[in-house]
């Protein structure tokens, strides 16, 4: 093995995978807080009813779908910023976690929803047209990743799309906001009143959510850089033996 | 040589292209969006009134479509024999080229969607009234939208294979804006008979115009070359 | 030769990576003014990558380009280049193609321009057809014409013989060597070594991103260049030779001195045989 197999094996994931190990110890306590918080310390909500627990998880996957996709914002610029790939890793890592959380906020808005306004899917709602349409940037955006093939052109063309993707979303929300008030639909908003130990239980939950939110892109910051440093090693190796022939 | 005069020479060359070999083109594409009407027209009873109501709704799908066909094909061009390499190479400035594509895509496009919404009146039993224009000043405004995102994702897709699937996947969702405001503002025309919020219609349609046309110039420069 | 002149083009430790292959590997190259300097090499050597590197089509991944004129906002204005595909459009005919070109360069007299290259390239008769009507021959000529029509100091010329018959070749080098004539610089890849060989002034062999050979054409033979260049980069060919399984020194030639670089060493500074050093 020759001294630049050694020298790409140095850069590999590990000091990823510790941050993630480090993390997850606070995690679990946050988890177990959060669950605390949420199921017995929170108050039940007077006109939803238990139902309205299911708050606390789909606020706090919105949160971290915003994250996510601010990630991706980010690591697209920061990308054409600097070229260093490992910004994309960044935005590749974020796009993931935040389909993922944006699914969860998908399926539990309409668990709540159903009970509460007596629908599945209120369209009329900004927030629930606004978080489908990220949903479609964002698969869109993985998409796109896996139709290119590996290469700095790639991580150009993601960062383009991912900036133009995230610069969409407030314009997407403001459009549907307006079109909601020419548009009135059935359905009103909830005029929740938040007591205090709501308050604080869904603040414990998004700490806990944001920290779980890091403990995924460690990891799967990890497996990126892993995959990327086998593949080249690969290259490598390949490369010898052909000149050894 | 000015901008804008290299702007023109670029748009100029590739209506030139369109008008000479893809008169075929242009009407294949035509007809599949008079497909997409009729196709509606048979899906809904034509004559009643939820059919009247919903017809701004599919003006509208029957125009992003052709849009689509369009801006796929504009680059399909010029990878062809690489002539977009040719103009890259050349000491035009990134933006002129993205504005000249655009231009001709702009200009392509609203001469089809003309044409269809001619069709829609028609089969729709629309009357023909000055009401009309401002269906076309919303089409003129929602197309440079179209082009200005469609543009440069149909660069970045011109050099994939699955590239006709593809560039919808990624241009109708960051287009929803541009369709939620040209739609309510077509509702307004055809089915009220005031019309308050048309004025803020077309004032967002500006806005979103010039954000995207902005984020376009600004990043067309990373979706050329390699 | 000239010989003590400035390089009009210097490329220091230029390396292009895609993905995880590596196309160019710190490359060093100098183009003086004049040079007529072939580039051979087996596909997927990195020529081409080389060559789009110069155009500044691609960016290198690491390493410098300079060229003598420092202004880099004018580089594409020194460059000419002809590349695999024609950079020409079927639908346009020929004037209206350069016509088109010649506006995008700036040029002022774009219509007489046109005109006068297409007299050059003997296509004055086909101005007004659509290129897509072109014969292969007539179509090259064109790409010829389009990447020379503002008058580029560095002319780029990627496998231009491909798909041209004799007739077709025969009048390319005629107009290559017209060219030549003029003292223009050029860079041209070729496979055809004969045709290659006999119109350059300086030949250099790529292999797998590394230049492994340079030397003036006048200090070695033909016969002698073909057996280093299958030598040179064909491994296949090298181990059933015997004798020529020295890989860990490197093939020498006594005229040039030339080194052939063995890729193991890639990574060291290399010295290559250039008279000029």
């Amino acid at each position: 093995m020759s001294w630049e197999i050694e020298h790409i094996l140095t850069r590999s994931a590990a000091r990823y995978l510790r941050i993630t190990g480090w993390l997850l110890i606070p995690l679990y306590f946050l988890m177990v807080l959060a669950l605390y918080g949420a199921f017995l310390y929170a108050p039940t909500e007077k006109v939803m009813g238990e139902v309205q627990r299911i708050f606390y998880f789909h606020v706090g996957a919105a949160w971290n779908a915003f994250l996510a996709f601010f990630g991706v914002f980010l690591g697209g610029l920061a990308y054409l910023i600097t070229r260093k790939q490992w910004w994309d890793h960044l935005a590749a890592a974020s796009a993931e976690i935040g389909v993922v959380f944006t699914t969860i906020v998908l399926t539990t808005g309409p668990i709540w929803a159903k009970p509460v306004w007596n629908t599945w899917w209120p369209w009329g709602d900004p927030r629930v047209m606004t978080t489908m349409v990220l949903w479609l940037i964002y698969i869109a955006y993985l998409i796109l990743r896996s139709s290119l093939p590996e290469g700095e052109k790639k991580y150009r063309y993601c960062a383009v799309f991912g900036i133009i993707g995230f610069l969409d979303v407030p314009i997407v929300w403001f459009s549907i906001r307006w079109w909601r008030t020419i548009h009135p639909l059935v359905i009103t908003g909830t005029g929740e009143q938040l007591e205090p130990e709501m308050i604080h239980a869904l603040v414990v939950s998004v700490i806990t959510f944001t920290v779980l939110y890091l403990s995924l892109l460690m990891l799967r910051m990890a497996m990126r850089l892993n995959s990327s440093v086998a593949e080249e090693v690969g290259q490598r190796l390949l490369e010898e033996r052909v000149e050894r022939v | 040589m000015n901008h804008i005069t290299l702007i023109w020479i670029i748009a100029e060359k590739d209506l030139r292209i369109e008008y000479r070999s893809r008169q075929q083109a242009f009407l294949t594409t035509l007809f599949f969006a008079l497909l997409i009407l009729v196709i509606f027209i048979f899906a809904f009873d034509p004559g009643s009134r939820a059919t009247r109501d919903a017809s701004p709704g599919i003006l509208w799908v029957a125009l992003l479509f052709p849009g689509v066909i369009q801006l796929n094909r504009s680059f399909q061009t010029e990878i062809e024999e690489g002539t977009l390499c040719g103009m890259i190479l050349s000491p035009v400035d990134r933006g002129v080229l993205f504005l000249g594509k655009l231009v001709a895509n702009w200009i392509f496009l609203v001469i089809i969607d003309l044409l269809i919404l001619l069709a829609f009146v028609i089969f729709f039993n629309f009357a023909f009234s000055s009401q009309l224009l401002w269906i076309v000043l919303l089409i003129v405004l929602a197309s440079v939208g179209i082009t200005g995102v469609g543009t440069i994702f149909a660069a970045m897709v011109s050099s994939i294979h699955t590239r006709e699937v593809l560039l919808p996947i990624l241009l109708f969702p960051i287009l929803v804006p541009i369709i939620l405001a040209a739609l309510s503002g077509t509702q307004e025309i055809l089915l009220r008979e005031q019309m308050q919020s048309l004025n803020r219609s077309i004032q967002l349609l500006v806005g979103f115009d010039v954000i995207f046309l902005a984020a376009g110039f600004l990043l067309f420069e990373y979706v050329v070359g390699d | 030769m000239p010989a003590q002149s400035h390089p009009l083009l210097r490329l220091s430790q230029i390396t292009k990576t895609f993905g995880t292959i590596r196309a160019v590997w710190n490359l060093d190259l100098e183009v003086y003014p004049g040079d007529f300097l072939a580039i051979f090499g087996p596909n997927g050597a990195g020529k081409t990558t080389l060559l789009r590197i110069i155009a500044s089509l691609t960016q290198p991944t690491s390493g410098r380009i300079e060229f003598s004129q420092k202004n880099s906002s004018q580089n594409r204005q020194q460059v000419g280049y002809v590349s695999h595909q024609s950079l020409l459009y079927n639908e346009l005919t020929g004037f209206e193609n350069l016509l088109f070109y010649a506006r995008l360069y700036g040029i002022g007299n774009a219509q007489d321009r046109a005109d006068e290259m297409l007299a050059k390239m003997g296509l004055e008769q086909a101005g007004d057809q659509l290129v897509r009507e072109y014969s292969r021959g007539m179509k090259q000529r064109l790409t010829l014409a389009r990447a020379l029509l503002h008058e580029p100091q560095l002319l780029l010329l990627d496998e231009p013989y491909t798909g041209l018959d004799q007739h077709g070749s025969r009048l390319f080098t005629q107009v290559l060597e017209g060219l030549k004539e003029e003292g223009r610089t050029v860079l041209l890849i070729t496979h055809n070594l004969g045709e290659g060989l006999a119109l350059c002034t300086r030949a250099v062999i790529q292999h797998r991103g590394v230049l492994v050979f340079q030397a003036a054409r006048q200090e070695f033979e033909k016969s002698e260049f073909e057996k280093l260049y299958f030598r040179a980069v064909e491994p296949g060919a090298r181990s059933q030779e015997p004798g020529a399984r020295s890989q860990e020194s490197g093939v020498r030639s006594q005229e040039s001195e030339s080194r052939i670089e063995k890729s193991e060493s890639r990574s060291q500074n290399r010295e290559v045989g250039d008279q000029r050093s």
